[in-house]
């Protein structure tokens, strides 16, 4: 999935697994940076999403007032 | 004899009729209100009490599907219904429907009501689901007119973006609008791209308005919901059996936005602390990396230090044994090197600490 398609709620969890990354075991310099460049991107797209996006409304059709 | 004007003779059955015809043409559907005496339902079907007031009572009947709010004896109702004579020439009222009327007759029905669905275990927590953390598609059920409806969307777009609204518009007051609400619930569960959560929502009103709330139908379809439910009405006092048979109880419609969505400023705040935390934590991890290589170092430099002092421990310790096997030590000590054959008559060298001296062997004897 790329990184466009993927949900606020999708790239927050990929935020936080990379977070992570940082407390854990898997932990190595050489990767750090580039992890870090990937937070602060998603970070960014987050902000970005969130910012921007709108709710869509939509007035069901059907009417309840009788049965149809 | 003059014949008197014709005057019509009916039948029993045809005047009954007739009777019938003419109180559905003045009166349609006539609405009563009194006091419920001598109530008691029938073969678990048929529904009979008499309406009565200080200056007379009239026989009710109805079925036990059209009674959506529970009644006891001493309750002030306000009956729906048709009048109408009986075969046995009886006058009663046919009840379509029938609501509490004053707050002592709703508080009694709702608490008669709550009573008979908690022993069902219609409130019961294992019951509830929760709510999905972040939904994408949600259905409202509201009037759109509403300003109970108007605070939830504003806090909704407000707080989150990219949610998929479905709006079911429905009264929210009267007698209609349980049977519009159970519509629109059954209306969403039975979609095939269901919604994540089910939000019913109406703003603050008297007590008979939020009565509809406690619409027996209408709670068990909210309890029978395969979509979880948030329950958003009144004010943060009011309780109906609506928010109590719900998954989520929220206090007011405002209410229900916060708790379906979170604050994208705070989630915006939150992932900058995030992330601008890791530099530091970077940072810190290469210090505690040096820290470990320099404890390595010293480590193996006090290691190469030990080794080097005992190999000159363990030299010295050679050089001294070396020392003690030295001749020249053992002449020192007085002891002599003698050189040559030992048979007698031989000439032999004899070397102590200060001279050598040259001798004869004059005797050999073995030890």
């Amino acid at each position: 999935m790329s990184s466009k398609n993927k949900s606020i709620q999708e790239k927050t969890i990929e935020l936080t697994e990379l977070v992570k990354w940082f407390d854990s075991s898997d932990f190595s310099l050489e990767a750090a940076l580039d992890k870090f460049k990937q937070a602060e991107k998603l970070a960014a797209e987050i902000e970005q999403d969130l910012s921007s996006l709108k709710n869509e409304i939509q007035i069901v059709k059907q009417k309840f007032d009788s049965e149809n | 004899m003059e014949k008197s004007q014709i005057q019509p003779v009916f039948s029993v059955s045809d005047f009954i009729a007739v009777v019938n015809q003419t109180f559905e043409y003045a009166y349609p559907t006539v609405e009563v209100e009194g006091e419920v005496a001598s109530f008691k339902v029938n073969q678990g079907k048929f529904v009979f009490f008499d309406i009565k007031d200080h200056g007379g009572s009239i026989g009710c009947f109805m079925t036990v599907w059209q009674m959506r709010v529970p009644i006891e004896d001493g309750m002030k109702i306000i009956v729906s219904a048709t009048p109408k004579l009986t075969q046995w020439g009886k006058f009663s009222l046919t009840v379509k429907s029938l609501r509490p009327s004053g707050e002592g007759a709703l508080k009694k029905s709702f608490e008669l009501l709550k009573t008979k669905l908690e022993a069902e275990g219609l409130f019961a927590l294992e019951r509830k689901r929760q709510l999905p953390q972040i939904p994408q598609h949600i259905a409202i059920i509201s009037s759109t007119q509403a300003a109970g409806y108007a605070d939830f969307i504003k806090i909704l777009n407000d707080h989150w973006g990219g949610i998929k609204i479905d709006v079911a518009h429905v009264q929210v007051q009267g007698t209609d609008a349980p049977d519009q609400m159970i519509r629109a619930i059954n209306y969403f569960n039975q979609q095939e791209s269901l919604p994540e959560v089910i939000v019913i929502i109406r703003g603050g009103g008297s007590a008979d308005d939020l009565s509809t709330f406690n619409d027996e139908p209408l709670v068990r379809v909210i309890a029978s919901s395969r979509i979880p439910t948030l329950v958003g009405v009144g004010h943060e006092t009011d309780e109906s059996l609506a928010d109590l048979v719900a998954d989520v109880r929220a206090a007011t419609p405002s209410n229900a936005a916060q708790i379906l969505v979170p604050d994208k400023v705070e989630k915006i705040r939150a992932i900058r602390i995030q992330v601008s935390s890791l530099l530091p934590r970077m940072l810190q991890i290469i210090d505690q990396q040096k820290q470990v290589i320099n404890s390595n170092l010293s480590d193996a430099l006090e290691t190469v230090e030990r080794c080097i002092d005992e190999q000159i421990r363990r030299i010295s310790s050679f050089k001294n044994v070396l020392a003690q096997l030295d001749p020249n030590t053992v002449l020192a000590r007085g002891y002599a090197l003698i050189r040559g054959v030992s048979k007698v008559g031989a000439t032999i060298e004899i070397e102590t600490n200060k001279v050598i001296m040259g001798a004869e062997v004059k005797n050999v004897v073995k030890k």
